[in-house]
């Protein structure tokens, strides 16, 4: 019922978010390179047609794990929530997060349609960080404008925060755990509990 | 002009209720000031009273939007298609005038020549010719000149079948129902009043087909989906706003290997 193209939007997003992560490469040093390079390995992975189910899972773990910086977005989505949280909340968070995410979109893979990954311009994002622009264009229908903001750990490219048209994962979902928190009393253990439930069911 | 007016008069009058309703819903704010500067941040006052509406929504989508909208998607893809781009053809006139009353003339000048392509070329709209000839769609509604002339959105707002229409967007939809010239052919003549209606209903379908299984996934993998509908929706209309320019990004706050409190302060001030 929600009108435009709003829950589309969202939908595209997290799919994008987690579907299409790629995985560093220390040999190239540019920002558009390495989501080039990751794009098209991801979807290699997904049209490979000998790979198991499992494998793929496996497969996208790995790369998922590789290409995204999982720590300092899983820090920026608890926000000001993280301190207070105990260390063992921390911890507890940090699994539960990587899990969480993994399970969410793991369950898409099976749904690729042959989209391509077009790499465009690259800018400064006004804080250090890079931001590839690309578009996620389908077999049929109009393109997603994608932007992934990228930063140079370690010599490694990482993402961390995809923005599809213009809304941006890390900053929604830092919206939503923060909700889920404030709902609990403000106790983190209340989100800690959501996401133990939707991470035992796989 | 006559019905037209009775028709938003019973329009506003639900609106009265629905204020009073949110009244009697509104959230305490909190008193420590971190959980008051998220309170603003999310700046939605009448959060309980909006909860409710959204799983209202939530409920009819369940019971009446989802399951037509499986019925419909029986239709193989290139008619569907086909009423997609019908409906939008059909939003030209009232996309027009948001161009030019934010003075993108050269974005006026797109919508026009879609209009008058898709209407001839494209058999009323049903065929979208124009993408092809470089002429590419864009929204723009009257909450969208608002918000480009610095009018902010106000407090976060949900309503019966609608959904998410904060002050700025629900004017705007009000507005935009003026300009729209179907609302005047349907409202001087009782062969056509069935048109309102039945766009209205033919547009939530095709959007809800559109959006088929993202929509379900995102209902069953989100932990609080009212809270992440609300925040990608205020950063879409900004993004609309913009026309997809680029925007304000809030810094990502580096983090080292061991995690000090001085760290997480930091992180905190964003």
């Amino acid at each position: 019922m929600v009108r435009r193209s709003l829950a589309g939007l969202i939908a595209i997003g997290a799919f994008l978010w987690w579907s299409l992560p790629p995985v560093a490469h220390a040999d190239t040093n540019k920002a558009n390179v390495f989501i080039e390079t990751l794009g098209s390995e991801v979807i290699g992975m997904l049209s490979d047609p000998v790979l198991s189910e499992e494998d793929r899972v496996a497969e996208f773990r790995r790369l998922l794990v590789n290409g995204f910086d999982l720590r300092t977005i899983g820090r920026f989505v608890l926000g000001r929530h993280w301190r207070r949280a105990t260390p063992a909340e921390r911890g507890e968070f940090e699994q539960l997060f990587e899990d969480y995410i993994v399970a969410s979109y793991a369950a898409r893979l099976g749904r690729y349609q042959g989209e391509t990954l077009t790499v465009g311009a690259t800018r400064d994002d006004g804080n250090g960080d890079k931001l590839v622009g690309t578009e996620i264009v389908p077999r049929e229908g109009p393109a997603a404008r994608v932007e992934w903001r990228v930063r140079a750990i370690a010599g490694n490219y990482k993402i961390i925060d995809v923005v599809v048209e213009g809304v941006s994962m890390v900053i929604t979902q830092r919206s939503e755990f923060a909700s889920v928190i404030q709902r609990s009393g403000g106790q983190v253990a209340g989100l800690l509990t959501e996401l133990r439930k939707r991470t035992e069911r796989r | 002009m006559g019905d037209l007016t009775t028709g938003f008069q019973r329009t506003l009058s639900a609106a009265t209720i629905v204020a009073v309703l949110a009244l009697g819903a509104c959230a305490t704010p909190p008193e420590d000031t971190e959980a008051l500067e998220a309170y603003r941040e999310a700046n939605d006052p009448i959060e309980p009273f909006n909860r409710w509406i959204f799983s209202l929504n939530q409920l009819l989508d369940k019971l009446i939007l989802r399951p037509v909208t499986l019925i419909y998607r029986f239709i193989p893809e290139t008619p569907r298609q086909g009423v997609t781009n019908f409906l939008r053809n059909l939003d030209s006139p009232v996309i027009l005038a948001n161009d030019i009353f934010q003075g993108k003339f050269r974005r006026a000048g797109t919508t026009a020549g879609r209009f008058i392509t898709n209407s001839t070329v494209g058999i009323g709209g049903i065929f979208d010719i124009a993408t092809n000839f470089g002429l590419e769609r864009h929204s723009e509604d009257f909450g969208q000149t608002l918000g480009y002339w610095g009018v902010s959105s106000g407090p976060y707002l949900v309503l019966p079948l609608i959904g998410p229409a904060p002050p700025r967007d629900a004017l705007g939809r009000v507005v935009d129902y003026f300009l729209d010239p179907i609302s005047y052919i349907a409202d001087n003549s009782e062969r056509w009043e069935w048109i309102p209606p039945t766009r209205v209903a033919l547009k939530a379908i095709d959007f809800r087909s559109r959006n088929f299984d993202q929509i379900d996934e995102i209902e069953r993998t989100s932990i609080d989906l009212y809270a992440t509908v609300r925040s990608a929706y205020r950063q879409s209309r900004s993004d609309d706003i913009r026309d997809g320019a680029p925007g304000p990004l809030i810094p990502v706050p580096q983090i080292s290997s061991d995690y000090s409190d001085e760290e997480t302060a930091a992180v905190d001030t964003e």
